[in-house]
């Protein structure tokens, strides 16, 4: 098969209230689109988008959740396998921002203790129809001492800049190993491991 | 009850020829029949037993058969009105009452009532109709061939471009996992989709 396609994966996580515009974020990471149509997730979905970083090209499999209270036990069997989360709400929707606890509190439940994460305020482009103001958003990212940006996927704005930051961290904490090569694992449920193609091939 | 049919009034033979709507009572259907028809047939029969009578002793006897068949039929036909009337009323007083649930059942439309129950509209086209469980593996299955078709597209470009080499041993990513497999990990999660196929197991649940 191949040599390797890259050096190291990463497994991201998007997490946040409905309609905060995680779908549109990562869609704009991946394919540097964007769309004003509204499609509620369903259940997770993922994304691949390879990066280069410090000379290595490290693979980002990006899972996006349905932030859908409905889809809650699907979605929060992808914690596990996650290395970042991403937790988005939306500046104009002040209930997505009280929500962030919440969120926090399922990422301490379900997902792994060394698990990177970051704070995104989406939506910034929209000032007009702002309700939470970027010092609330600061304020709470300190509190937890984790990442905070304000983005915007219609306008294009730190983007790119959230996620290569998001890799660095988990890049970071990585210890250098030999590259792997291809096979993207995306079994769920107990974790996203890479057991698969050890056990079953 | 007691009431004589009319066969019995002395008034009978001065309204012969002026009043001939008593005998359309004759005409009627018999589960149209109301009390004042069979008095009006009791008139017309008396009017005519009358006649015979005056001819003769002998059909008193049968006169007095004739009136105690007319109160038998004047019962009757009480008692079956009265039961259809009865009938009538419980009818109307049912179709109110499926009304009225009918009524609230829609105000509530989907909302919960009771602890935690939903109401589900089943001509609804899109009522939900599939387990969790079956949506999880149908994620998952979704999930797992675009990561086959991406892997596989990578590989052509490869190919394509000449990098890849003949053939390797496919190499294992698992040392590479930060994590290791959570305590309820079973080989269902590893089955690639032939394989599960081969099962011909229909959701994919172990």
């Amino acid at each position: 098969m191949a040599k390797k396609t890259y050096d190291l994966l990463f497994k991201l996580l998007l997490i946040g209230d409905s309609g905060v515009g995680k779908t549109c974020v990562l869609f704009r990471f991946s394919d540097d689109a964007f769309n004003t149509t509204f499609i509620s997730t369903i259940g997770i979905d993922f994304k691949i988008k390879t990066v280069e970083l410090q000379g290595k090209k490290i693979k980002l499999q990006i899972w996006d959740t349905a932030g859908q209270e409905r889809f809650h036990t699907i979605t929060t069997s992808y914690y596990r396998g996650a290395m970042g989360i991403m937790l988005v709400y939306d500046i104009t929707n002040a209930k997505s921002f009280e929500n962030i606890s919440k969120w926090l509190r399922n990422i301490d439940e379900h997902a792994n203790e060394d698990v990177e994460r970051m704070l995104l305020g989406n939506k910034c482009d929209m000032e007009d129809k702002r309700v939470v103001p970027k010092a609330k958003g600061e304020q709470i990212a300190r509190e937890h001492g984790i990442r905070f940006f304000e983005t915007s996927a219609k306008a294009n704005i730190n983007i790119e800049k959230a996620f290569l930051t998001l890799a660095e961290d988990i890049l970071r904490k990585t210890p250098v190993k030999e590259p792997n090569s291809e096979n993207v694992d995306i079994s769920s449920g107990s974790g996203v491991t890479g057991w698969k193609s050890k056990c079953c091939s | 009850k007691n009431t004589p049919p009319r066969a019995a009034a002395p008034a009978a033979e001065a309204m012969e020829g002026l009043d001939t709507t008593p005998a359309l009572a004759f005409e009627k259907d018999a589960f149209d029949l109301t009390v004042e028809d069979v008095y009006d047939i009791s008139y017309v029969i008396g009017r005519d037993l009358l006649k015979i009578n005056s001819a003769g002793e002998e059909v008193s006897e049968l006169q007095f058969k004739i009136v105690r068949v007319l109160e038998m039929f004047e019962a009757l036909v009480n008692r079956h009105n009265l039961t259809l009337e009865e009938l009538k009323m419980e009818r109307d007083n049912l179709k109110s009452e499926l009304d009225r649930r009918l009524s609230e059942g829609s105000e509530q439309g989907t909302m919960t009532i009771g602890s935690n129950k939903m109401v589900v509209d089943l001509k609804d086209p899109n009522r939900p109709r599939f387990t969790l469980q079956e949506l999880k593996d149908v994620l998952q299955e979704r999930n797992q061939l675009k990561a086959q078709l991406l892997v596989a597209q990578e590989q052509l470009q490869l190919y394509k471009s000449g990098i890849l080499p003949q053939s390797e041993p496919a190499a294992v990513e698992a040392d590479l996992q930060p994590v290791p497999p959570a305590p309820c990990t079973t080989p269902k999660e590893e089955k690639t989709t032939i394989r599960k196929l081969c099962d011909l197991k229909i959701s994919g649940a172990a």
